[in-house]
Order: structure tokens, then sequence, then C-alpha cells
């Protein structure tokens, strides 16, 4: 309690440094306000540390500064309640069965936790991951998908809100470190996928309703060398996608949203020829798969959609080309679908894993482990990433569970959220994500 | 939906989600109406506007949904409804224009009015609210060059290319990467959200394709929710005639604002909070005088 304290005071006077007398000025006084705050009796590393950062933070002329805005009322002011969640929520989930390393993507706090892949069990505590990416030099944003190379011993994710790149990182890399390389993105890109034997990476695209294909080891703001994109493709609001080089296809998880992109940003001029217009629609949820070689505005090659599929907001995707399965995280209703990889139509799963013993909660990620024969599903909603018999199906509990934070602890649910109302009548505060 | 009361690392009461919502993952605004205690959403990747009872839980339908050819809504970004004239209203960056409806529009229906054009200023429109007691628009929009970012106010009633009849924006203002504004409809005091005091970082692509002659920001030159305390993000509050490049009357800022980001801003003019929301969080402050009516700049804007 006493280091909560501390570093909360000296963020404190760090806040009000802009009306501090200047560096030179501060040289003439060797009784420093931080300092003097610090070493009174309660000093420690976490304090000093902050107070050092904070100091070499320019000062004069920003809004930290006392003096602006002349004349207002209000300022430093405190909250009188906080609501956020301190822990990580997982995300996207890659699996390295060669390794035995499983990669998650934390979407909440902007890190990357890489797990043993035997991690986990029937503790309450949270797992303790074997690397932590995480900081200010990951450029890590509001990430979603991630990959892994196993040979190179790399993973990806993909800034899907913030940043618009995607980063790329090493087994050897941990704590707050730069990414060993990164490729810019167009916005709103969701998912990753590799192709080692082709070289390339594809991307899924929400805002375009986009699929688009890089050279693996693309750089900067290297373009495309493809994209599949327009209405012919049925590409709806773009999630999971993987790319399948053994059937020559990608498969992809659609929500089913649709509207034209047209210039929207602020650094885009006001008259553009956007051609067209057409209007914004709702279709059901799909799985799509198009030829991998495909370019432009091209139908897919075969869906699965319709209500007998139960899709509801699928989000991640993977395929077990061992046995010609593709699982889904259906995030609408809490479940995981597995389908026959060669379905198509409104065909029923194959298999449903969904109730209250599988401990799956807003799943936005699986993935499928053919050497050992399991299945995992990262659980947005619940703090957890949960492993199952490859096979299981129904309403059945777990074999074990990896946490990131303690178990019961709640999750606030946020996705960047980016506005508010107050709703009277219920005595509520509204946010949509 | 969150108690009001709600305070720490807590769960949402209740959640609208689902394939039949016809939602999405990307919603940047929300409007509570509480005559008819109905709520407004834009679903920026369906091109429409929603509506939903205010009490509406779980998987559920939209009340109406406003979609379709005649709509003209490519990416609708920010919501406000007015009860008395029986108008929502939404702003649409990639139509460049704020468009307003009937309140019990449905379907594939044709707006009333629509403010748009070079002579309105408007470009990336990310904050609209209506006042319907001194009859105006305020709308929050930006442009990456600097100019014509800030705040603009039409005539309630404005319809096509016509000029706004008070603008707050320029270096003195400090305005740039913001997002929602409000109006409290006591005083007409305008709130708005803003993340950083930098404006909003270039993307890299127009639409599929790379933007030309774009070029990766340097690592410590990074986006909206860094730890920069000189240029943190802020509450602004403004008086209801404020005109020009003027700074806020009164402001919220400090690690409070820079955690949430300040991207959302709500009121609760009875116990007189305000709410302000960004990133993965929200904050409730209580600020009785932010809701009187604030004096003129260059006073001492002491309240009486």
């Amino acid at each position: 309690m006493r280091r909560i304290a501390v570093t909360v005071a000296a963020a404190l006077v760090l806040l009000f440094a802009g009306s501090q007398p200047s560096p030179q000025a501060r040289a003439a006084d060797s009784r420093d306000p931080i300092e003097d705050l610090l070493a009174e009796d309660c000093v420690d590393g976490t304090a000093m540390a902050i107070a050092q950062a904070a100091s070499r933070l320019p000062q004069e002329g920003g809004v930290a500064s006392d003096e602006w805005p002349p004349h207002a009322i209000g300022g430093v002011i405190p909250p009188i309640r906080s609501v956020s969640d301190p822990f990580p929520t997982f995300d996207g989930i890659a699996l390295d069965t060669e390794n035995d390393r499983v990669i998650l993507s934390d979407e909440n706090r902007h890190s990357l936790l890489v797990y043993a892949r035997s991690a986990g069990g029937s503790s309450s505590d949270p797992t303790e991951p074997v690397q932590w990416v995480f900081g200010p030099k990951t450029r890590l944003g509001y990430i979603a998908g991630v990959e892994v190379d196993p040979k190179r011993r790399e993973f990806y994710t993909v800034n899907n809100d913030s940043g618009d790149l995607m980063t790329v990182f090493s087994y050897d890399d941990h704590g707050n470190v730069q990414p060993r390389r990164t490729l810019s993105l167009p916005h709103q890109s969701w998912d990753v996928s590799l192709a080692p034997r082709r070289d390339e990476i594809v991307i899924s695209v929400q805002q375009s309703n986009a699929l688009s294909f890089y050279k693996r080891g693309a750089t900067g703001t290297a373009a495309p060398i493809r994209t599949i994109r327009g209405l012919a493709t049925e590409l709806e609001d773009p999630h999971g996608t993987f790319f399948d080089e053994a059937h020559n296809e990608i498969i992809t998880a659609n929500h089913g949203n649709w509207t034209q992109i047209r210039p929207y940003t602020p650094y885009d001029p006001i008259v553009t020829d956007v051609g067209e217009y057409k209007s914004g629609a709702f279709h059901p949820s799909a799985i799509t798969f198009h030829a991998a070689d495909a370019s432009g505005d091209v139908s897919p090659l075969r869906t699965i959609e319709g209500d007998l599929t139960g899709l509801n907001w699928p989000m991640g995707i993977d395929v077990d080309l061992t046995h010609d399965e593709i699982a889904v995280a259906n995030y609408g209703d809490s479940s995981v679908r597995i389908f026959r990889r060669g379905d198509k139509g409104s065909v029923q799963p194959v298999r449903v894993l969904r109730g209250a013993l599988t401990q799956i909660v807003g799943p936005v990620s699986v993935a499928i482990d053919t050497k050992h024969d399991e299945l995992w599903v990262a659980n947005y909603g619940d703090h957890t990433a949960v492993v199952f018999p490859r096979t299981a199906s129904g309403n059945v509990r777990p074999k074990r569970t990896i946490r990131n934070a303690p178990k019961d602890t709640p999750t606030c649910g946020f996705t960047n959220a980016s506005a508010a109302a107050y709703d009277s009548k219920r005595d509520e505060i509204l946010v949509p994500n | 939906m969150f108690a009001r009361l709600a305070n720490g690392n807590v769960a949402p009461k209740r959640v609208i989600e689902g394939q039949a919502t016809n939602l999405s993952r990307t919603m940047h605004g929300i409007a509570y109406d509480a005559i008819h205690d109905e709520i407004v959403i834009p679903v920026a990747l369906g091109g429409a506007v929603l509506v939903f009872k205010a009490d509406a839980a779980g998987e559920v339908p939209p009340l109406r949904a406003i979609q379709g050819t005649r709509t003209r809504l490519v990416r609708p970004h920010t919501v406000a409804v007015d009860p008395v004239n029986n108008e929502i209203l939404t702003a649409d960056p990639s139509m460049r224009a704020v468009v307003v409806f009937e309140r019990t529009a449905n379907g594939n229906v044709a707006p009333k009015r629509v403010i748009s054009g070079p002579a309105t200023g408007l470009l990336d429109i990310v904050g609209l609210d209506v006042d319907p007691i001194r009859n105006v628009i305020v709308a929050a929009s930006r442009k990456g060059n600097g100019d014509k970012v800030g705040i603009f106010v039409f005539d309630r009633l404005a319809n096509g290319d016509v000029a706004p009849k008070q603008f707050i924006g320029g270096p003195n203002s400090k305005l740039a990467h913001f997002r929602q504004v409000t109006i409290d409809p006591a005083t007409g005091n305008i709130f708005l959200a803003q993340q950083n005091t930098r404006m909003k970082q270039m993307e890299a692509y127009v639409l599929d394709k790379p933007r030309e002659g774009f070029k990766l920001k340097d690592e410590d030159d990074d986006d909206s929710d860094s730890g920069r305390l000189d240029t943190m993000g802020f509450v602004a509050v403004y008086a209801p005639d404020d005109n020009g490049d003027i700074p806020p009357r009164a402001i919220i800022k400090g690690p409070g604002i820079r955690l949430a980001g300040a991207a959302g801003v709500a009121l609760n003019t009875k116990k007189k909070e305000i709410i302000a929301v960004g990133g993965n969080g929200f904050q409730t402050f209580l600020l009785p005088d932010f809701f009187r009516a604030l004096k003129k700049p260059g006073s001492t804007n002491q309240q009486p």
C-alpha cells in the first residue's frame, strides 16, 4: 500500500511540474520538490523511476501547465469513480507445437503473453507467462490476431486500432522492446495468417471488407502484392482468416456487416471520385473460401452460411488439416463450432462446445493442436484461455485453464471505447464499443 | 450498460450484442432519448443508424434501422437525438456531412436535411449534439492540415452548404484530436472530449492502397494514448455563444483524464457529474460549477 501511495504522490507532483521553476532555476535551488518528497521516509524504486522518467518530459507550453487555460475553472481534478480493468484480456492466439509455446494477444493492456504449451491447470491464480512483450517501445495498440513462425521463432500481431501496424517479435524478446520489424497496414486490420511455402501473409481488413496479401518479410510501407475486395467477394466485416496452402484457399470468418468505404480521415480531401454509391447492408455471418491466388472483386469458391450453422459474430478460426476440420470462435453465443473443411451452405457443425461447464465466455480465437490432440480457446470475456480434448463436444469442462487474472476477476469488456451517454431513467452509463 | 455508481474493475450490468442486434464491434457514438426511452447507435461498418428500447439486453433486434440507398449513409460515426423536434441526427465522416432524419424513420428513408459542402468547413466529423432550446447543432470536426479543427455551431434548421454561425478553434484553443461533444440543456454549455493536443495520426492507407508520401512516425512520436503529459487530453467546456480562437472556459485534465484518453463525454445533469470515456475505461467527475453559466473569456470565471 505504501508503494501505491508514494507512486501516486510522485505522479501528482509531476503534473504540477509545468508550473515549477525552469530547469536553470531549479539547478540553483538544490531542493527539488520531487526529490524532497521521495526522500522523506518512503523512497522506493518504482516511485523514483517514475519521477526520473517524468522529469525528462517537456514541461513548458503543454496542457500540463497550471497557466493553461488562463482564468478557467477546473484543472487537475481527480475522478470520484473510475472503471477499468487492470488485467490483460486475451484476444488472438497462436500455437507453436515445435517449440512448445502458445502466444496470446492482450487487447486491454496492449501486450503479448507467451506461455509454455503445457501451461495452465486448475489453479485460481494467474498463470505466469514465460515471455511478456509489453510497453511503449513495442508499438502494440489495440491488437487482435496473432500468428507464429516456428522455424524463425517469430510471432506476429496486428494493431486493429491505434497504430495500423503489424509488428513482429522474436522468441528472445521480453519486456519493453522494439519490434524486429513493422509493416504499415490498412486501418482496422484484424488477423494475420502465414503461408510458409509461398512466403506470404494474408491480412483481414474490417473496414474495407478485404484480404490483403504481402510478402512475409515486408516492412515499412510496402504495398500489398494483391488484394481481394469488392461486392462479389462476400467479404463482410472479416475477422479471423487462415491461409490454407494445402488446398490453396483462404478461409475467412465474416460478421456480415457491409458498407462502402470512402475516404473519411482528416487528411483526405472533401471531394473524391468515389464511384457509384452502394448502401450499407446486414447479412448473416459466414465463412468464405477464396482461391489463394485470387485478386480483385472475385466470388468465393464456397461459403458456410445459414441458420443451421449457428454462426454468430464469428471471430478467430483455425484449420485442422489432419482431420479436415475448421474451428470457429463464435463470440455471439459463447461457443466454439467445428465444421468440415469442405462444408458449404447452411450446414450444422459437426461439434459444438457450449455451456456453463465449458467456461467459454466471449471467445475471440481458437487453435487446434493435432500433435497433442487439444483445442485451445481464448476468452475475451473471462480472463482465461481454456484447453479441451480436440474432439470435445457439448457442455464439458476444459482440461486446464490459463488465467491472466485471479479467478472470477470481472472484465469491463471495452475495446477502445470512445463515446458515452447517461440513461437518466435507469441511472446507468451507456458505453458503445 | 454500467451502474452509475460502478467503481473499479466491474462487469457491465447488461450488454446488447450478437448477430440479431445488427450491431458491430465498431461504434463511436451513442445517444439516449429520455422522453421516448430509446437508445440510438450508429453502426459505422453497416452504414446504418439503429434504435433500441433503452431496457434492451442480450441479442435483441433493433426497434428501427435507418439504412439503404435513400439514406446516403456510408459510415455514420456519431449521433444525437432531438426528442423535442422529433429528429435523429448523425454525422458521417465519409459523407463529410451532418444528416438529419425523422426520429421515427425506419428503413430506406431520405434525410430531412443535410449539412455538407465547402462552406460548412466540415470534414472528419467525430462529435455531434443538438440543443433544441437554443436551436443549434454543434459538430466537432477535424482537418489534417490544422485548418478548421474545432467546434462548429450551425442553426438547427441549417440545410445544404452553409457556413457555421460560430466556430471555436485555432492555436489558442489547443483543439486537435477530439471526439464526442455534448450539450448541457440547462445552460447550453458545450462539453468536448479531447484525446490529445496533437493531431490524429495519419493513416498509412487510403482505402486499400498505401497513402502516397506516407512516412512512418518516429518511435517516440506515438499515438493518442501515449504517456506524454505535455500533450495529454482533457474535457473542455465552452459557453453557448463562444466563438473564435479561445481557450476553454472550464477544463478537466490530469492523470485521470490521461488514463481514459477522453474520447467520449456524457453528462448527468441532475447529479452534476461528468463521465469521460476513452481507452478501455471511464471515469466520473463531480463538478457542479461546470453546470452553471460560464463567464466570458478574460474574466476570472469565478462563480457567483
